[in-house]
């Protein structure tokens, strides 16, 4: 290995499922340069091994982890590593990244990446220990929830492996289907699907191979400089630490991009009753990612009432969101209920929740009669909520219509002017009416409708110092193409967004080019231009898939219907100028094609 | 460097309060602060090693989630059952633990008699890991985002 492959690990393993084979393959030091690692890594791969209009469920399909360079290191909210597959749900591009200690513990099994492909006959995991791995058959494991199967490995196999396992919802091939490493998630886009229709249960992970630095010196100088401005930040250092993600709530909500009732209102009134002041009685304590100086997680315990005694790891903002206000259900015992219960299936808990407001809106609307739904299931009712969860868990009566999503769901309905989603994948917990922004980088973002491509919220409506006005269209599009090219970078290195909020895009710079030594990390601009790399390369990827410009757009209900209370009353999105401009900053033409020049310019025109 | 301010309540599901805090002269050890980030490990490991290899690492975080973390380090106990079983006389103490590296043989009992899982055996280079103290520097207090160990007063016997 030595210094050539200081902050890698030079490896990538290659995993027939249907062969049953394992190949060990050298990391290409031009793809580390060009990609950097994690998302960058993913997306080449995905795109040079892929065959066009592959279905996202058949064997052909690729699921692929990977881990970038400071996965691993010292540098803060390091836990972090990337899953990439043609989504189900959108069949577009995915990758979706996961917290924890399964990205460190990879890397340090000696791999930057794991490819597999095809699918097994019967049940298995993957084993990875040491350089070396396995594939085992397991069949007994199929159909327990991860939980259960983290425990069994562990105590087969040893208490120092890694997992990351799938539910019974991503056996059954529910399309928003997450993967789930000790109650964190690879939650969006239903990489859990993929997963189950390879029939592979869990890929359990263990590592002892150092880590090596390139310059040891400068890195330990920005990790001290780190994670003091972490320290010192009101974010990172402050109502994060204590409130965890939910500290942001209140604000929202008095901003009127707190949707409720499936976005039909912008204001909460039970508000009052799930914000973070009443959220920290519910704490037991606190918990981080391998590497975080923040611990923004938390352990939560109902202690009283109807659900007393269910637990779970969080509840996060999007997810205090999607089964509260989304449901207009203000009982915080039933969304950690409902947390855990998504923990335990396997579901992604925004769109499960999403799918939950919008088959309550249709009930509401009689397009879906309540006697086929079997059980009440009305706005507010927070029994409905855990109730429609076991059944999409279990794939049981309405649970078969609701696994299948918002868009296939307003299809089947006629319900369309009601489904919230971009490209397929349902709505996180921000509306776009209140923020030009987030409205646009909803409208572009690579994996449907996503608010960790681009996070404009944080300076049009949280920032005291650099606040720019949440209503105006004006320069919104090099607003969120340069934080799309920023976020490609901090995923692709893999860093988790957190602890990059209180940092500066300076930090991640030094912290690349100490760890690696790879002479381009020197540059800003070339760190930069690599994230720009990577969104054009995922561009080319969802182009060749038949994305067009009609599908960077949004509900119709955001472009239409205005929003009825709130700071943002009666406002609707202009999308199409933002758009216009978008494409021209990014160098794209009207349809949303990279030009030439641009292809040019990023080192892609072989493609 | 950073304090958590959130009211922290005992857990129902976590039976293991055992060892909640010890107090003893080289650390002041917190579980319950314990947020199990592993920058202790990672410290630990670069200083000693000068590559990050948490499994290497001197102090070492067990967790059983969603239980507490567990803090396993030397702890300089009172009782020193490491250096009262060992056959050989290799271990003695001054300030911190002391290894005579000729006497020592790797028959781990040492390592069994620990209750605080302060000694290991480092499997690739066939060593024993114990804290040295980073020299007096206390790199893993020094990191620490959570305070769950901190330098016990009255240090120095």
């Amino acid at each position: 290995m030595g210094d050539k492959w200081a902050g890698y690990m030079g490896r990538i393993l290659d995993v027939d499922l249907t062969e049953g084979t394992i190949r060990l393959e050298d990391l290409d030091s031009e793809m580390a340069s060009a990609y950097v690692g994690g998302k960058g890594f993913a997306a080449r791969m995905l795109y040079d091994q892929l065959a066009k209009g592959c279905d996202p469920l058949s064997p052909g399909n690729l699921l692929i982890f990977s881990t970038g360079p400071l996965t691993g290191t010292l540098a803060p909210g390091s836990g972090r590593s990337v899953v990439a597959t043609k989504s189900p749900a959108t069949g577009y591009w995915l990758d979706a990244n996961c917290g924890g200690f399964f990205g460190p513990e990879l890397k340090m099994a000696g791999f930057d990446g794991v490819v597999i492909r095809g699918k097994a006959r019967v049940p298995v995991i993957l084993k990875i220990d040491d350089k070396e791995a396995e594939i085992l058959e397991t069949p007994d494991l199929w159909g327990l929830d991860p939980f259960t199967v983290e425990k069994k490995i562990r105590g087969q196999l040893g208490k120092e492996y890694r997992l990351a396992s799938i539910g019974i919802a991503g056996e059954k091939g529910v399309l928003f289907a997450s993967i789930i490493s000790e109650a964190r998630a690879f939650g969006r886009g239903g990489a859990g699907a993929v997963m189950g229709s390879k029939n592979l249960k869990a890929v359990a992970v263990r590592g002892r191979q150092p880590i090596t630095v390139f310059e040891s010196k400068r890195f330990m100088r920005t990790c001290q400089e780190a994670f003091n401005e972490i320290a010192i930040h009101p974010d990172g250092g402050g109502g994060r630490q204590k409130y965890g993600t939910n500290f942001i709530l209140s604000c929202m909500n008095q901003s009127g991009i707190h949707p409720v009732r499936n976005f039909q209102k912008g204001l909460f009134e039970g508000a009052s009753q799930v914000n973070e002041d009443n959220i920290t009685a519910y704490y037991v304590r606190h918990r981080a990612c391998y590497g975080c100086p923040i611990g923004c997680s938390k352990i939560s315990e109902v202690k009283g009432g109807k659900y007393k005694g269910s637990f779970t790891e969080g509840p996060e903002y999007e997810n205090v969101w999607s089964f509260g206000a989304q449901c207009e259900n203000s009982d915080l015992g039933a969304i950690i209920t409902a947390e855990y219960l998504c923990d335990f299936y396997g579901l992604d808990a925004i769109s499960a929740g999403n799918v939950i407001g919008f088959a309550m809106e249709c009930v509401e609307r009689s397009l879906l009669k309540e006697s086929d739904v079997g059980f009440p299931l009305r706005f507010g009712d927070d029994e409905g909520i855990i109730k429609a969860l076991h059944r999409i868990g279990k794939q049981e009566g309405i649970g078969k219509l609701l696994g299948t999503g918002v868009k296939r769901m307003a299809k089947l309905l006629g319900a369309e002017g009601a489904a919230m989603h971009v490209k397929g994948l349902e709505m996180p917990a921000y509306d776009p009416r209140g923020s030009s922004g987030i409205a646009l980088a909803y409208a572009t973002s690579d994996r449907g409708a996503c608010h960790l491509r681009s996070w404009p919220i944080g300076d049009e409506l949280l920032s005291t110092e650099n606040r720019i006005d949440p209503f105006s269209t004006e320069f919104k599009a090099e607003y969120v193409k340069n934080q799309q090219e920023l976020f490609a970078v901090i995923d692709s290195s893999v860093l988790c967004l957190f602890t990059f909020f209180a940092l500066s895009f300076r930090h991640i710079v030094r912290f690349l080019h100490a760890t690696t030594g790879i002479e381009p990390f020197a540059s800003s601009m070339e760190v930069l231009k690599c994230g720009e790399r990577v969104n054009n390369l995922v561009r080319l990827f969802n182009l060749r898939e038949g994305l067009s410009r009609a599908e960077d757009t949004l509900p119709p209900r955001f472009l239409k219907e205005p929003l009825k209370e709130g700071p943002a009353r009666g406002r609707v999105v202009e999308l199409a100028p933002m758009l216009d401009e978008y494409y021209f900053v990014r160098g794209w033409d009207e349809d949303g094609v990279p030009k030439q020049e641009k292809l040019e310019e990023l080192g892609l025109i072989d493609e | 460097m950073i304090r958590h301010h959130g009211r922290i309540a005992c857990s129902s599901f976590d039976l293991s309060l055992v060892r909640l805090s010890v107090t003893i002269l080289m650390f002041k050890i917190n579980r319950k602060s314990c947020t199990g980030c592993r920058i202790c490990e990672m410290i630990c490991s670069f200083a000693h090693e000068g590559e990050i290899a948490p499994k290497r690492s001197r102090i070492r975080i067990e967790s059983d989630w969603p239980g507490m973390e567990g803090i396993d380090v030397c702890v300089a106990c009172r009782a020193k059952k490491c250096i009262a079983v060992c056959p050989h006389g290799a271990l003695s103490w001054g300030r911190l633990l002391l290894l005579d590296q000729e006497k020592c043989d790797l028959c781990l009992a040492c390592v069994e008699a620990c209750p605080f899982g302060g000694i290991r055996l480092e499997p690739t280079n066939k060593r024993l890991l114990f804290c040295d103290t980073c020299r007096g520097e206390y790199q893993c207090v020094k990191w620490c985002p959570a305070n769950a160990i901190v330098r016990a007063e009255g240090n120095g016997r």
